[in-house]
C-alpha cells in the first residue's frame, strides 16, 4: 500500500479512512480565514455507500488502497444484490444495489461492466462515460412543435424514462450520460 | 464551454453577471450615503505585510537601463488603507482587485479576485457587524427592484443558496468561537490551552490540543501548530454546522494565534477581537478591531516572516512603511474585508466561483 500526500488526491481514487475503504468523490482546497491550507474531501464508504466529509491538513498523507478493476457480466438481481460473473475466472460476485445508486436503472442483464474488487469482494463499479440503450416506446412528436429545446419523454429498454429531443423514435438507440441521466446523442 | 461563449449562446446576459453589476453599484451607493471616502490604492507594490498563509505573485519593474526591482501583486488593500487612516483620512472604503497565488482546485478561490474593504475610525467591530447586515439588505433590495423591472423573480430578505434558505433580516446570529467549540465539539477552551502560563504564546503550546485531537481520531504530529490542529477541528466539527443555519452567522472572538492584524481582548488575552461572517456555509467576510500597537505588530510580523521561510513560501519584502505608519499612530479603528465574488456566488446561487466570473482562471489558465 502506498502513501500519498492529500494535495495529490484525485476524484475517484480509493483510500483508507479510519481503517475502512473509501472512494474520494470530491475534493476542494479550503483556507479558513487567515489560516493554514486544508483539503476538504467527500468520501464514500465502499461498504455502506454512505458519503461523509472530512477535512485534512494539507501536510497529511493518506493510504491509497489497491483496487482491481475486473470485467464482469451482469447476470441477474437477487433481492437487493446484483450478481456478476467474472469473464475470465467465471467466479461470481455480488454487490449491493445501493452501492451503484442511480446507475442501476441503466444496467442490462448479460451486459459486461467494470466491477471494482477489493479483498476479493465486489465493492463498486466504474461507470462508463456513456451507455447505449434502445428506445422501447416514444410518444409521437407533435407537429409544429419544433421550437429548439422542446423535449419529449421516451422509455428505454431497462424501463427507465428519460427526456430526449423530439426526433427520437421507437427502436432508436441512444447514448445517455449515466451520471446525470441525460440524453447525449443518437447512435448511428 | 468558456463563460464568454456561454454569454454568446444565451444572448441575454446571464443573471449572475447582471447581479455583479448591481452588487458593485449598491456597495458604492451604500458607503457614499454614509459619507465614506472611496479610495484607490496600488495593486502593484514593492513590499507586502507578511502573511504566512498566503502565497504571492511576484514580478519585476525595469528602469530604462534595464535594472530591475522586484514587485508584488497586492494580496489585499489593508496595509495601504491603514497608511491612509494613520494620515487622518477617516472612514473609507475600497473595491479593488487582489491576487493570491497557489489557490487552484478550489470552488471558492480565483487567484485574481474582487475585494471590498471598509474601515471606521473610533468605532468598534460591532458597528462593522451592523454595517454588514445593512449592506446586504441594501444590495438585496436593489437586486429585487432591478430584477423586478426586468421581470425576473427575486425574493427580498431571503436567499436560496444550494438548497438552503437563508433569512438575512436583522439581527444575524452571533456566536463566539468559545461557545461554538463547546456547543459543537463539546470542548472547553481550557482543555486545549495550557493555563499554567499567563503569556499567550505559552498558553497555546500545542501539547494539550494535540491530545484532544488525537482522542477524536485526528492524525496529528509534533510538527503541527496549535492553529493547524484547531482549524482542522473547526473545519470538521464547527463549520459544517454553520452551513446549516437559516440565518447568516457572525462567528467572533477568535483564538489569539489566529489574531492576524486584530487586537487582543483586554479582559481575556486568549482571544482576539476578530470575526467572520458565514452565510449558507460560505465565508463572506473577515473583520476585526484593528491592532494599533506598533511593538506588538512588529513582533507578529517577525513571527510571520519566520513562518514564511519555514513553510517554503515565496520570500517577500516586508512593508516597512506600514510599520512606520503604525509607529506614527494608527487611530482606534475597525474594518473588514469582504469577498465580492463570494457575495455574487451567494446572491446568484452559484456553486463555484468560476460560474460567476466573466473570465475565470479555469477558462484563462486551465487550472
Amino acid at each position: 500500500m502506498s502513501k500519498i500526500s492529500v494535495t495529490q488526491l484525485q476524484k475517484g481514487i480509493f483510500i483508507n479512512f479510519k481503517n475502512e475503504p473509501y472512494q474520494v468523490t470530491d475534493f476542494t482546497f479550503v483556507n479558513p480565514g487567515k489560516g493554514s491550507a486544508f483539503v476538504r474531501t467527500k468520501l464514500k464508504n465502499l461498504k455502506t455507500a454512505k458519503v461523509q466529509e472530512f477535512t485534512y491538513k494539507s501536510g497529511e498523507s493518506v493510504e491509497e488502497i489497491p483496487i482491481n478493476i475486473q470485467e464482469m457480466q451482469f447476470l441477474y438481481l437477487e433481492g437487493n444484490m446484483l450478481i456478476f460473473m467474472d469473464k475470465f475466472t467465471y467466479e461470481q460476485y455480488s454487490l449491493d444495489k445501493t452501492m451503484v445508486g442511480l446507475f442501476y436503472q441503466f444496467m442490462k442483464t448479460g451486459e459486461t461492466y467494470q466491477v471494482l474488487v477489493h479483498d476479493n469482494k465486489a465493492i463498486g463499479m466504474r461507470y462508463p462515460k456513456k451507455v447505449k440503450l434502445k428506445v422501447v416506446s416514444a410518444e409521437e412528436a407533435v407537429k409544429g412543435n419544433t421550437a429548439t429545446g422542446a423535449k419529449k419523454i421516451v422509455e428505454l429498454e431497462t424501463g427507465v424514462k428519460i427526456s430526449t429531443p423530439l426526433f427520437i423514435k421507437r427502436d432508436d438507440e441512444i447514448y445517455i450520460d449515466p451520471e446525470t441521466g441525460e440524453y447525449l446523442e443518437r447512435s448511428k | 464551454m468558456q463563460n464568454q461563449e456561454k454569454i454568446h449562446h444565451k444572448k441575454s446576459l446571464p443573471r449572475s453577471f447582471y447581479i455583479r453589476e448591481i452588487v458593485l453599484q449598491s456597495i458604492r451607493s451604500f458607503f457614499l450615503d454614509r459619507n465614506f471616502h472611496e479610495v484607490e490604492t496600488p495593486i502593484l507594490l514593492p513590499s507586502l505585510i507578511p502573511e504566512s498563509y498566503l502565497d504571492v505573485f511576484e514580478t519585476k519593474l525595469y528602469d530604462r537601463r534595464k535594472k530591475s526591482k522586484k514587485l508584488y501583486l497586492s494580496t489585499s488593500p489593508e496595509a495601504s488603507i491603514k497608511k491612509l487612516l494613520s494620515a487622518g483620512l477617516g472612514n473609507c472604503f475600497e473595491i479593488t482587485k487582489s491576487f493570491r497565488n497557489s489557490e487552484t482546485t478550489s470552488r471558492y478561490h480565483n487567484c485574481e479576485f474582487t475585494i471590498l474593504e471598509w474601515y471606521r475610525v473610533n468605532a468598534d467591530y460591532r458597528q462593522i457587524m451592523k454595517d454588514c447586515e445593512k449592506l446586504l439588505l441594501h444590495i438585496l433590495k436593489n437586486i429585487d427592484d432591478k430584477l423586478k423591472s426586468k421581470n425576473i423573480e427575486y425574493k427580498a430578505k431571503k436567499i436560496t443558496y444550494q438548497n438552503h434558505i437563508i433569512d438575512i433580516s436583522s439581527p444575524w446570529k452571533k456566536i463566539s468561537m468559545k461557545q461554538a467549540l463547546e456547543k459543537y465539539c463539546q470542548i472547553s477552551f481550557d482543555h486545549i490551552t495550557d493555563n499554567r502560563f499567563s503569556k499567550y504564546t505559552r498558553l497555546f503550546n500545542p501539547y494539550k490540543i494535540r491530545k484532544v485531537a488525537q482522542s477524536k481520531g485526528y492524525n496529528v504530529s509534533a510538527t503541527n501548530s496549535w492553529e493547524e490542529i484547531f482549524n482542522q477541528i473547526f473545519l470538521n466539527e464547527i463549520e459544517p454546522h454553520l452551513a446549516q443555519e437559516t440565518k447568516p452567522v457572525i462567528l467572533y472572538d477568535y483564538p489569539s494565534p489566529m489574531a492576524a492584524l486584530a487586537k487582543i481582548k483586554k479582559n481575556d488575552p486568549r482571544f482576539a477581537e476578530r470575526f467572520e461572517i458565514y452565510i449558507a456555509g460560505l465565508e463572506i467576510g473577515d473583520g476585526c478591531n484593528e491592532l494599533t500597537n506598533y511593538w506588538e505588530q512588529k513582533k507578529r510580523f517577525s513571527a510571520e516572516m519566520r513562518l514564511i521561510k519555514q513553510k517554503g513560501k515565496t520570500a517577500r519584502n516586508m512593508d516597512q512603511d506600514f510599520l512606520k505608519a503604525m509607529k506614527i499612530g494608527l487611530p482606534d479603528c475597525t474594518g473588514i474585508a469582504v469577498g465580492v465574488d463570494r457575495l455574487v456566488m451567494l446572491l446568484s446561487n452559484a456553486k463555484t466561483i468560476g460560474d460567476i466570473l466573466l473570465f475565470p482562471q479555469t477558462d484563462l489558465f486551465g487550472v
